[in-house]
């Protein structure tokens, strides 16, 4: 696998921009209705895109992101609310609530490996849904609506949240791109293969990891803010529940885990599943938790992954943690 | 005020017993075989479930439901082994976490469709609200059973590993399993057996959480989320240290929630992160 | 014949550790493989002890064919080791640690008593960690622990290694207790003194190959040099 000293190559530039220029043209070509799906699925896209940056590559798995979602949403409807500010604009204030949350959690959370830091992180995402469930300024348990939304025309509302969940997914995939392919992101790959030999080299394992997390934080807090401010309703079981991992992980394992792609793959086939499935109460849930442990064993690689093996591969970048495990 | 205090701390006690015995098996679990069972709640919250459906079953003493949930849920962690989490078993742990995180949700899940989502609980009659009066305290005499049940779990299985030669191969092949071989163990044997004992050890609490207070479909979150913090306040790898660390919880929830009555899991979950910030570089998951 | 290999090719990965290797033990025999690092002495004894899984050939086994089998299967039906590096429980006691050699329940004249009575050193140990005690008592450790699995085939993985001539010494004197009471011992050792003295006969190992075989007494030192580092 040869590394590229370009972050980003040629032809790849040619399809994101083709990509980002007809996503973003799409108002005019695309029915308003379709619009809001799109939206909603690229904003899942991108919470994908940053579990996957985390536990793909850094080998990170966290059962707490949810927090992230919370949080960005609550501080954007926060924000936006008690400022009076355009939701729009809150959008990066919500990024920067959790990139200085994950800041704040990194000297402690480092120090756990593995499970124990899966677990943590979700003992965190707890801890703020009963402190935000229990805060009557934050609207206890019922949440709060984006008073603010109303002041904009319902077209422009809409197209607004549409083209900040095409930049935010366009910019995790770039984002993820080069990072990957810059010396932090080397490092990265060297530190989830041995984070042991990798500190023996030199390599920065604590500050690599934090770069991987502050990113992951800010992308899946700026999504969730999107989300809910297209929602116009943030309540706290729902922006703290730990579903929103448990999408992030059916998307990144089907997909493939630790490939710019198989999110790609994995969340189409999560909207499409969930189009069939809509009726069938809790069955759609049951039937996420098997797959996504089935797929751990039978299919580590993912879909994605899968195909790839017959040779075909889109981003030149791939990192299975999975396939160090040889049985 | 004393009498207040002290009444907190004992029945913080007695609750603690609970959640030690819950992080027990979860202890128990990683110790020997480096697993961390995302589904460990889960199955905490099966074993109340069976119970409840046993209820009307069963001719006596609720607390005749323990050792026959014991037994079955002993069962259901050996399969969960055998069947399952033996074929990632290694070094790396993220296939292990993913597995069980996915089972928990698939889990939690059905149980609504068997169960239903609403709130259960194991009816014990008269027992729930009895209390004898020491020293100006009033102890129920529930929760003071349930202590005692944990505790006596505790110390048996502290005589099955240190006095007992099952005992002794369970030790060697959480130290070595590719030596223990050499010697005619096979680990993936003593793997099914570790893990059916830390499940049952863990479904006896969930059936005496459930005689205490309700629970739904819902509730394993809760009880992963205790039973990983009493593992990591007590130490990876102690047994006496889970008992300790339940202690801490189980008293912090009760202070906590004789001030706050609504925070649920809040305060443990505070303490927890406290003593994450000032414990020393230890706790970095490794097997002391 | 007790043991006996026949065109055993072992890999380690896509690493081919052993080329088309012959030889055989018969019971009473004490014999030993000799070679430097690298050599193939370990992979050798993994082969027979079921630890190296990747191999080719066939190894039979008091009459039974082990070739492909499982490394507790073969510990029970009579092969114990003393492992390279001794590979003590850290969990257990000196006493827990020999009475692991029980788990294989093979009957037997070894005992723990037994064990105690060919070293006495580790009398007053029973009771220690197996980590806390010097490096001659842990090998002697090792070796009761295997000698209790009452073997019919003991294999003994470079028990010099780390030790003092004085302490190699008094371990050494143990083998004559384990010829008489009827176990064979296959000895990999890097000391050339030492294996060829307590042994009937030798397997010199090359690259992977056999470059001598026969008894000690049959060549002079400087052909067996040859056969070791290669002419």
């Amino acid at each position: 696998m040869r590394y590229s000293f370009r972050l980003l190559r040629p032809p790849e530039v040619v399809v994101l921009a083709v990509a980002a220029a007809a996503l973003f043209l799409g108002p005019a070509w695309i029915d308003i209705g379709y619009l809001r799906l799109i939206a909603e699925i690229l904003f899942v896209f991108t919470m994908a895109q940053m579990w996957n940056l985390l536990a793909g590559y850094v080998g990170l798995v966290s059962f707490g992101h949810q927090a992230f979602v919370g949080i960005g949403a609550y501080t954007l409807f926060f924000v936006s609310n008690s400022l009076g500010l355009s939701p729009f604009v809150c959008v990066p204030l919500a990024g920067l609530g959790c990139v200085l949350t994950a800041a704040l959690l990194s000297p402690f959370f480092f120090r756990l490996r593995d499970a124990y830091f899966s677990i943590a992180m979700w003992v965190f995402a707890e801890v703020v849904r009963i402190i935000v469930s229990q805060s009557a300024a934050l609207g206890s348990v019922y949440g709060m609506p984006l008073k603010t939304a109303r002041q904009i025309d319902r077209i422009w509302f809409t197209w607004g949240c549409y083209w900040w969940s095409v930049g935010l997914a366009l910019a995790s995939v770039v984002v993820t791109i080069v990072l990957l392919r810059s010396r932090v992101g080397l490092g990265l790959i060297a530190i989830r293969e041995n984070d042991l030999a990798a500190k023996s080299l030199g390599i920065n394992v604590w500050s690599a990891k934090l770069v991987a997390f502050l990113i992951s934080s800010l992308g899946s807090g700026m999504a969730g803010a999107g989300f809910y401010m297209a929602s116009f309703h943030v309540d706290p079981g729902g922006a703290f529940d730990v579903n929103w991992v448990v999408i992030m992980l059916f998307i990144v394992l089907l997909g493939g885990l630790g490939t710019v792609e198989g999110p790609v793959v994995g969340t189409a086939v999560y909207f499409i599943l969930r189009g069939f499935l809509a009726d069938t109460g809790n069955w759609y849930l049951i039937g996420m938790g098997v797959v996504a442990a089935l797929s751990v064993i039978l299919a580590p690689k993912g879909i994605w992954g899968a195909l790839s093996h017959r040779g075909i591969e889109l981003v030149r970048l791939r990192r299975n943690p999975m396939l160090s495990q040889r049985r | 005020m004393t009498v207040t205090i002290v009444g907190l701390l004992v029945n913080g006690l007695f609750l603690g017993s609970l959640y030690g015995l819950i992080g027990l098996g979860l202890a128990f679990a990683f110790g020997v075989m480096r697993v961390v069972n995302v589904a460990h709640g889960e199955f905490v919250i099966l074993a109340a479930f069976i119970g409840v459906t046993l209820v009307p079953y069963n001719p006596a003493s609720p607390l005749l439901l323990v050792p026959v949930v014991a037994a079955i849920m002993f069962m259901v962690g050996w399969s969960l082994q055998a069947f399952l989490l033996d074929r990632v078993v290694g070094k790396d742990q993220m296939p292990a976490l993913l597995i069980t995180f996915g089972l928990s949700v698939a889990l939690r899940n059905v149980f609504v469709e068997i169960w239903g989502a609403d709130s259960k609980s194991i009816v014990v009659g008269a027992l729930k609200f009895s209390s004898i009066e020491v020293l100006g305290i009033r102890l129920g005499e529930l929760p003071m059973l349930t202590f005692a049940v944990a505790v006596a779990l505790f110390v048996g299985l502290q005589i099955l590993l240190s006095k007992t030669s099952l005992g002794r191969v369970i030790r060697a092949t959480a130290d070595d399993a590719e030596t223990v071989q050499l010697f005619g163990v096979g680990p993936r044997r003593i793997y099914a057996i570790s893990m059916g004992l830390a499940v049952s050890a863990s479904a006896v609490a969930g059936v005496l959480f459930a005689m205490r207070s309700s629970f739904n479909p819902f509730s394993g979150v809760e009880r992963l989320l205790i039973a990983f913090e009493v593992v990591i306040i007590g130490g990876v790898g102690s047994l006496w240290g889970a008992l300790l660390g339940g202690f801490v919880l189980g008293v912090s929830q009760l202070v906590g929630l004789y001030f706050a009555p609504n925070s649920g899991l809040l305060y443990p979950h505070l303490v927890f992160f406290a003593i994450l910030m000032f414990a020393p570089y230890g706790i970095s998951g490794q097997r002391q | 014949m007790l043991l006996k290999i026949d065109g055993l090719n072992t890999f380690y990965g896509d690493f081919q550790a052993l080329f088309d290797i012959d030889s055989e033990i018969d019971e009473g025999e004490i014999v030993a493989v000799i070679g430097a690092n690298g050599a193939g002495k370990s992979t050798l004894l993994g082969s027979i002890n079921g630890l190296s899984t990747k191999k080719f050939g066939r190894i039979v086994f008091s009459g039974t064919e082990i070739t492909g089998a499982g490394a507790d299967v073969i510990s029970r039906l009579g092969v114990a080791t003393v492992p390279e590096g001794r590979k003590l429980f850290p969990s257990l006691t000196v006493a827990e640690n020999l009475l692991m050699g029980n788990a294989v329940r093979r009957p037997g004249p070894w005992t723990i008593d037994r064990v105690f009575e060919l070293f006495p050193a580790l009398v007053e140990l029973r009771n220690r960690n197996a980590t806390k005690i010097s490096g001659g008592q842990q090998q002697m450790v090792a070796i009761g622990r295997a000698l209790l699995a009452n073997p019919k085939l003991l294999l003994c993985d470079e028990i010099s290694l780390g030790l003092s001539p004085k302490v190699v010494g008094d371990i050494y004197q143990c083998f004559e207790v384990i010829k008489s009471a009827g176990t064979s011992v296959l000895l990999v050792e890097q000391d050339v003194m030492r294996a060829c003295s307590a042994a009937d006969r030798f397997y010199c190992l090359l690259g992977g190959k056999v470059s001598l075989s026969g008894s000690p007494d049959a060549f002079d030192k400087e052909r067996i040099s040859r056969a070791y580092f290669g002419a």
